[in-house]
């Protein structure tokens, strides 16, 4: 009951005024189904990055946390390979810090906040964490590496034509391997080949 | 200049400290290498009169020790300069006091403090030489007083404005050392590029002031590409862009945006741009972007530019009335739910939040801190819990409630609502029944 006259105004409020490097869109037209983009910060491996995530409403929704999980592989010591964040506001007390004042639009900026801040005491993936805190650059190699590959926004017109093209042929078995984690498979698989093509 | 004579102590002679502080022992003649000018002034060693020295000036001290010489209760005399010097390290001088053991360490702290003391004055409070302020006074009425935004009071920082070809206004802040006009003023501007002063010790506000509007003038199509932007288009970010902003992120549709990175030096060409939204409605606008790229012409605006190669018209900004927000539920953010409107206040002032009972009733009991008591359910406000807050949820007994108080049924929530609580009531109590309703006291 609540959820409807909330997702309503959230909606509108998540078109007229965004926040900043972040959208958030119906999913066709399900109410239940958003879809997210967070823009990598700057000056963090992420950057020139555009993550795609998918936002489920639940039935109880706002006495409910949304559940936010990344579609487009991020290397990151709280986001492991299935795209699930382990962040407080996600979960409801008292092991989490949701709160029917937070909303999709709060929730995807401390998303964002974590990408720039991540937090290794609290790790998801324990080998990214160690090497977040004992070896930066080599965890800076490889989030800007994971960045470029899966989150690159370069792949412009005509790859976009030619993979739908290609959207039968079959990718190479790692790739696929890979991707079969995602919910966002597709996506992925077509990012790559975008690079392929260029 | 003197401070008052020294009060006599205890005259107990102790002929420990004689032969460790005596003319020839090891420490008196470690005081004299480090303060020469600084001499006993009795044969007991309680009274030492001299100059300290710290960057290159003597300054006059007089210490006395009392009768059991222990240094923490010695007392101190100072020139009027070093008093001055001092004033704002008394308490760290009595902390040196209490800890060094002897007079050399003290001495050895004396000196540290005073250097910085002195380097710390120095900068403080030496003022400008008057050529300065002519210097200045005489530019400023060169240049004239109509171009001054603002002045502090120390005549060290000047803002002055100027107005480009467009009719445009900008600022720049200038912040003037004491040896203007020999050294430059640093220069603060709102620019999308680096603002480089050149400057020669002839040179004056004058040339700043010029080399500032020919840098307004070179940025003019910038401004002008950014400014039709921000006029006929949707832009969603940044919020209130700043002069120096070169990123617009620009609304197409319903939750499709464009990131747009404009390069100050070369406004009208290409800029570099990625698309925010859905794949359906993003990945057209790529198509379009890639194949009328060799449309883009320079001789036109960026914002036309954009029109023609991407094939669409840029919505123009949606206003939301905020005013009636503030009304609504913060929970459902609504006004009206099922007949009902938001009446329950968090009561912190600062917080003010209104909800609706059963809005707030349904998040209080679904938490564990929220302790029920009978009529009343506590809990913490969900927008300022830092403020431990309780609310009151008036729950009491159907019967009776209904008898006493003549309750309007209108005032009863929706049936769904009060089955849902009947699920929740058994948890503390079976015999009570909940009652959603603002006028009712128990």
């Amino acid at each position: 009951m609540q959820r409807a006259s909330r997702l309503k105004r959230e909606l509108i409020l998540l078109t007229t005024e965004p926040p900043p490097g972040i959208t958030c869109w119906q999913n066709e037209s399900r109410a239940d189904d958003l879809r997210a983009q967070i823009l990598g910060g700057e000056g963090t491996p992420y950057e020139k990055g555009i993550f795609n995530l998918e936002v489920t409403v639940p039935e109880r929704y706002p006495f409910e946390p949304p559940k936010i999980c990344f579609l487009t592989p991020i290397y990151h010591p709280n986001i492991d390979s299935a795209g699930r964040i382990c962040l407080d506001v996600l979960k409801l007390p008292p092991k989490g810090a949701w709160r029917p004042s937070l909303n999709i639009s709060t929730l995807l900026t401390s998303i964002q906040l974590l990408m720039t801040e991540p937090n290794p005491d609290d790790p998801l993936m324990a080998d990214i964490s160690s090497e977040y805190k004992y070896n930066k650059p080599l965890f800076l190699r490889n989030a800007k590496e994971w960045t470029e590959k899966y989150a690159s926004q370069q792949k412009s017109a005509s790859e976009t034509l030619s993979e739908e093209v290609n959207q039968t042929e079959a990718s190479t078995p790692k790739k696929s391997a890979i991707s079969q984690k995602r919910k966002g498979s597709d996506t992925s698989i077509r990012e790559k080949k975008s690079r392929l093509d260029s | 200049m003197r401070g008052p004579s020294p009060a006599g102590r205890g005259r107990g002679k102790r002929a420990g400290f004689e032969r460790a502080w005596g003319e020839g022992s090891m420490a008196g003649r470690a005081l004299l290498r480090l303060c020469p000018l600084l001499l006993r002034q009795d044969r007991r060693g309680s009274a030492y009169e001299g100059f300290v020295t710290a960057q290159g000036r003597d300054f006059h001290i007089r210490i006395l020790l009392p009768s059991d010489f222990q240094l923490k209760n010695a007392r101190i005399q100072c020139s009027w300069q070093l008093k001055r010097l001092l004033h704002g390290y008394r308490q760290i001088l009595k902390q040196r006091l209490q800890h060094c053991s002897d007079l050399v360490s003290f001495m050895e702290e004396l000196k540290t403090i005073l250097e910085v003391a002195l380097k710390n004055t120095e900068d403080l409070h030496t003022p400008p030489p008057p050529e300065y302020y002519s210097h200045l006074i005489r530019d400023i009425e060169t240049l004239g007083w109509n171009k001054i935004v603002y002045v502090d009071t120390g005549l060290s920082s000047v803002k002055l404005k100027a107005e480009d070809s467009r009719g445009r206004q900008h600022l720049i802040t200038l912040k003037l050392n004491a040896k203007y006009p020999a050294e430059p003023p640093d220069c603060f501007v709102d620019f999308p590029v680096q603002f480089a002063v050149s400057w020669i010790p002839q040179s004056s506000l004058i040339d700043i002031y010029s080399q500032f509007l020919a840098a307004l003038e070179s940025l003019k199509e910038f401004w002008d590409a950014m400014d039709e932007i921000d006029e006929k288009t949707w832009v969603l970010e940044p919020e209130n862009p700043t002069r120096s902003a070169t990123m617009r992120r620009i609304a197409i549709g319903n939750n499709v945006s464009i990131n747009l990175e404009v390069d100050p030096r070369h406004p009208a060409m290409l800029p570099e741009c990625f698309f925010l939204g859905a794949d359906h409605v993003v990945n057209p606008l790529k198509i379009k972007l890639n194949n009328n790229m060799h449309l883009w012409n320079p001789e036109v605006h960026l914002l036309q530019n954009l029109k023609e190669v991407l094939e669409i018209e840029f919505p123009s900004r949606v206003v939301l009335e905020k005013s009636d927000f503030s009304m609504d539920c913060g929970i459902c953010y609504a006004y009206r739910l099922d007949g009902t409107v938001p009446d329950q206040v968090c009561d912190d002032p600062r917080c003010g939040q209104p909800f609706h009972q059963a809005c707030l009733y349904e998040w209080l009991q679904s938490l564990p801190s929220s302790r029920q008591s009978f009529n009343v359910i506590f809990g913490e406000c969900p927008y300022c819990n830092k403020v431990r807050k309780y609310f009151r949820k008036r729950i009491f007994e159907q019967n009776t409630a209904l008898e006493d108080r003549k309750i309007s049924p209108t005032l009863f929530p929706s049936l769904s609502m009060t089955r849902k609580l009947k699920v929740g009531q058994t948890n503390f109590c079976g015999r009570f029944y909940a009652c959603f309703s603002s006028g009712i006291e128990i």
